[in-house]
């Protein structure tokens, strides 16, 4: 039925084999899948393209645009969406989890600021939530989500404004 | 005969067709518009379930490789039909008590293990275990212990949408069904290909070929899945 290579030959169908998958792996699937791209050929080829973070997106400047996005924050983990905005620019949202309660944390940090400070402006433990509000300064202003439990949380997002989308962080 | 080349040519296209449509998706990926589905989806929606699990089994190649694998030197109907079997039965117990027990496994190593079914296979068609062990390791339970976790793969990546226990039964069986059905679509174009090709002699001047990039594709997807696990 099957074939009866000699040790030899399966050897070296073995080793070919690795061979092969080492090289696609390392020039073509890595680059591609996760940006790990130690040779730089996955980069010339630009298959590293998938994970460019959408700064090319970011750039659209939006009057009162509007903006849904699906955000899932894993078990036990925090995820934060920003909206980039200037001083004074406002943005209505609103949002709910497909499963109960979360930790949420609006705030925001003030451009070009690297010690860390951020000022919170709702800080809440809920499974839906609707609001606005106007950036007391320019910077970097949006959600900080915690999943404290065991399973995956989706969230979905709406929101419109003035605002500069820099997405999930 | 011209029917059956018109048939053929009729499969094949349509492989091609399939083919190209599983680009956008990756293995096991869920695209957007099935994402939105699932997540926004409340009570029992059979038809849509099924569609899913027929489309996950078409595209999903790590499954259509072990699944090549297996009826590569298979020509007898009844062998075809009892190794699908075996492996039907292991991926519908696992995908089943999988949900339904929320047991959850990392989706990365489960996709090794799926990767490792694929070169264990291409190895085994080499004749590799034969060589080394004397003996070739019962077939049936092989491929029933990798249905096992070839249907803990389709379990995680359907508790990852934290589906609505509402209906959730329901919507398994017919998830599962409709894997079965895709599976079954799949196998049909799988042999076809295969047993046209059997009746050449490249089929075996290049089947040690053949399995080796079987083997090989089984190892690049151990490689991938497991720097996602390392990374993640």
């Amino acid at each position: 039925m099957e074939q009866n290579l000699q040790s030899r030959s399966l050897v070296k169908a073995t080793i070919i084999s690795v061979v092969i998958a080492i090289f696609a792996l390392i020039l073509f699937i890595l680059p591609a899948e996760y940006n790990i791209d130690p040779t730089g050929v996955g980069t010339v080829l630009g298959l590293t393209v998938f994970n460019e973070q959408p700064k090319a997106a970011a750039v659209i400047k939006a009057e009162d645009d509007q903006g849904a996005v699906l955000i899932t924050i894993p078990a036990g983990r925090g995820i934060e969406y920003k909206l980039a905005m200037k001083q004074f620019e406002k943005v209505s949202y609103q949002w709910h989890t497909n499963t109960g309660q979360v930790y949420v944390d609006l705030h925001g940090e003030p451009k070009g600021d690297t010690s860390g400070y951020f000022e919170s402006y709702t800080i809440a433990v809920v499974d839906t939530m609707k609001g606005s509000f106007t950036a007391p300064f320019e910077g970097s202003h949006g959600w900080y989500w915690k999943n404290k439990t065991d399973k995956a949380i989706d969230v979905q997002l709406t929101f419109s404004g003035q605002y500069i989308i820099e997405g999930v962080k | 005969m011209i029917l059956r080349l018109t048939l053929s040519n009729f499969l094949i296209g349509a492989f091609i067709l399939i083919l190209w449509m599983s680009f956008d998706t990756f293995a096991h990926g869920v695209d957007e518009t099935t994402r939105h589905f699932l997540v926004n989806n409340s009570g029992v929606k059979m038809i849509p379930f099924m569609y899913i699990g027929a489309k996950h089994m078409v595209t999903g190649y790590d499954h259509l490789l072990f699944l090549i694998g297996v009826l590569f030197f298979l020509h007898r109907s009844k062998d075809v039909l009892l190794y699908v079997s075996m492996f039907t039965l292991g991926h519908s117990i696992t995908l089943m008590t999988g949900v339904l027990a929320n047991i959850e496994v990392n989706a990365y190593l489960i996709d090794a293990i799926i990767g490792l079914s694929v070169i264990y296979k291409g190895f085994d068609n080499l004749g590799g275990f034969k060589r080394y062990l004397g003996t070739q390791p019962n077939l049936r339970a092989v491929v029933l212990i990798f249905g096992l976790f070839h249907g803990f793969g389709l379990a995680t990546k359907i508790q990852e949408f934290n589906l609505p226990s509402e209906g959730m039964v329901s919507n398994l069986i017919a998830f599962n069904l409709g894997v079965e059905l895709g599976q079954f679509f799949a196998l049909m174009f799988i042999l076809l290909v295969i047993n046209v090709w059997r009746r050449y002699q490249s089929f075996y001047q290049f089947s040690t070929a053949t399995n080796t990039a079987l083997m090989s594709a089984g190892f690049m997807l151990v490689g991938m899945q497991l720097t996602g696990y390392f990374i993640s």
